[in-house]
């Protein structure tokens, strides 16, 4: 009745700690990005400083979708990462671990051009930000770790019953 | 035989019973540390205000544009520049507390422009002070922040400040040469030096009764903020 013995297999030592960096990655993305969207929501005080950074990028047009901040997609979105990953380590499908290594991938695009924005267009650098597009980029480069690496994950479990 | 296959049915039971708490532990517990972790996130963001200690400021003297009583109990300073927008987002909470506390509070407004990420806002500063020697400092302080989405996008934003100068009945042509008078240049500069020994270093900058606050976050936080400071005087 087992169906997943090809991935059943215990992990290697070193896809451990993969997993266990892309799980601990993705929920610190989670609360870097609801940080920003709760300063959104809960109006903290505006004020224009010398040096601002964050408030210029936070108050900018590029901010919001719709007047849904991108924070907000971005909590989802690392939300949807990790769940994905905790689905893979509980399921061992590849499906899960495919998807999760996907967003990454897609994140990563977002994450070029916000950058972009920022010191191009806004000329102005948002901590929080980059440290957001900086998870991502690594969740990316463990994403490829992972599935360039491993040889017990060749082949996806058949879904016979 | 049927008793042990009763019995396999069973322990199958059981084991998918098991499963099915296990996964729900597992997922509860993610769901969980999601909760938890946006709800920390929320409460990292800065709390309500409260008065607080800061660095003096200078005294509220006659050159300073004040509105209000001047047998006001509570005094409220705003260091402000008439560009950034933040200003603006408070210049209507600003409005309702006048409203709000027509004789027990004042209201002085201090030069604060913030020249090296606004443009606009030294000329816009001195607008405001040339038409103060008119007698028309708050009518042009509520144009400036009421219009600011207007001028600060002009090409030419001398003209447009000269427009509103008509436009309050002001004398244009001494409007224009007060414009760039050393004195209005000196009013701006004297505001700005206060300003920075009072600590100040974003705009706008609260003082209530002399003390520095934390932007309040809407008008009710702002009115009890007034309301505590009144309720404090002998």
């Amino acid at each position: 009745m087992n169906l997943n013995h090809s991935l059943n297999k215990p992990f290697s030592k070193f896809h451990k700690w993969l997993l266990g960096g892309f799980l601990g990655l993705s929920f610190l993305g989670f609360l870097d990005a609801s940080y920003l969207a709760a300063e959104h929501y809960l109006g903290i005080p505006l004020t224009c400083v010398v040096f601002s950074g964050c408030e210029k990028v936070l108050d900018s047009e590029y901010s919001a979708i719709f007047g849904v901040p991108i924070a907000l997609f971005g909590a989802g979105y690392y939300a949807a990462i990790f769940v994905l990953a905790a689905a893979f380590l509980e399921t061992r499908r590849r499906m899960f671990l495919n998807a999760a290594a996907f967003l990454p991938l897609a994140g990563s695009v977002v994450s070029l051009f916000l950058v972009y924005l920022q010191i191009f267009v806004l000329k102005a650098l948002c901590q929080y930000c980059l440290i957001s597009a900086f998870i991502t980029f690594a969740l990316l480069g463990i994403a490829c770790a992972f599935l360039f690496s491993g040889r017990q994950l060749k082949q996806d479990a058949p879904e016979s019953v | 035989m049927e008793e042990q296959l009763n019995r396999k049915e069973e322990r199958k039971e059981r084991k998918m019973r098991g499963n099915f708490a296990r996964k729900g532990l597992l997922w509860g517990g993610v769901f969980a540390l999601f909760g938890a972790g946006a709800w920390a996130m929320v409460g990292l963001v800065p709390e309500a205000p409260a008065l607080e200690p800061g660095a003096d400021i200078p005294a509220v003297v006659l050159e300073d544009h004040a509105w209000g009583l001047e047998t006001a109990s509570v005094t409220l300073v705003e260091y402000g520049d008439f560009q950034c927008p933040a200003c603006g987002s408070y210049f209507p909470v600003i409005q309702r507390l006048k409203e709000g506390f027509p004789d027990s509070l004042r209201i002085v407004f201090r030069q604060f422009p913030l020249r090296g990420i606004h443009p606009f806002a030294d000329v816009s500063a001195r607008a405001s002070e040339a038409a103060a020697l008119q007698g028309k400092f708050w009518e042009m302080h509520d144009m400036l922040f009421e219009r600011q989405r207007e001028w600060t996008a002009d090409g030419d934003v001398r003209a447009r400040l000269a427009e509103y100068a008509e436009e309050l009945g002001l004398d244009t042509a001494r409007f224009s040469e007060d414009l760039d008078s050393p004195g209005v240049r000196d009013k701006v500069e004297r505001d700005t030096l206060g300003g920075n020994a009072a600590k100040v270093q974003g705009t706008p900058t609260f003082f209530l009764q002399g003390k520095r606050i934390q932007n309040p976050r809407s008008y009710d936080e702002f009115k009890s903020l007034v309301e505590q400071a009144i309720q404090q005087i002998p």
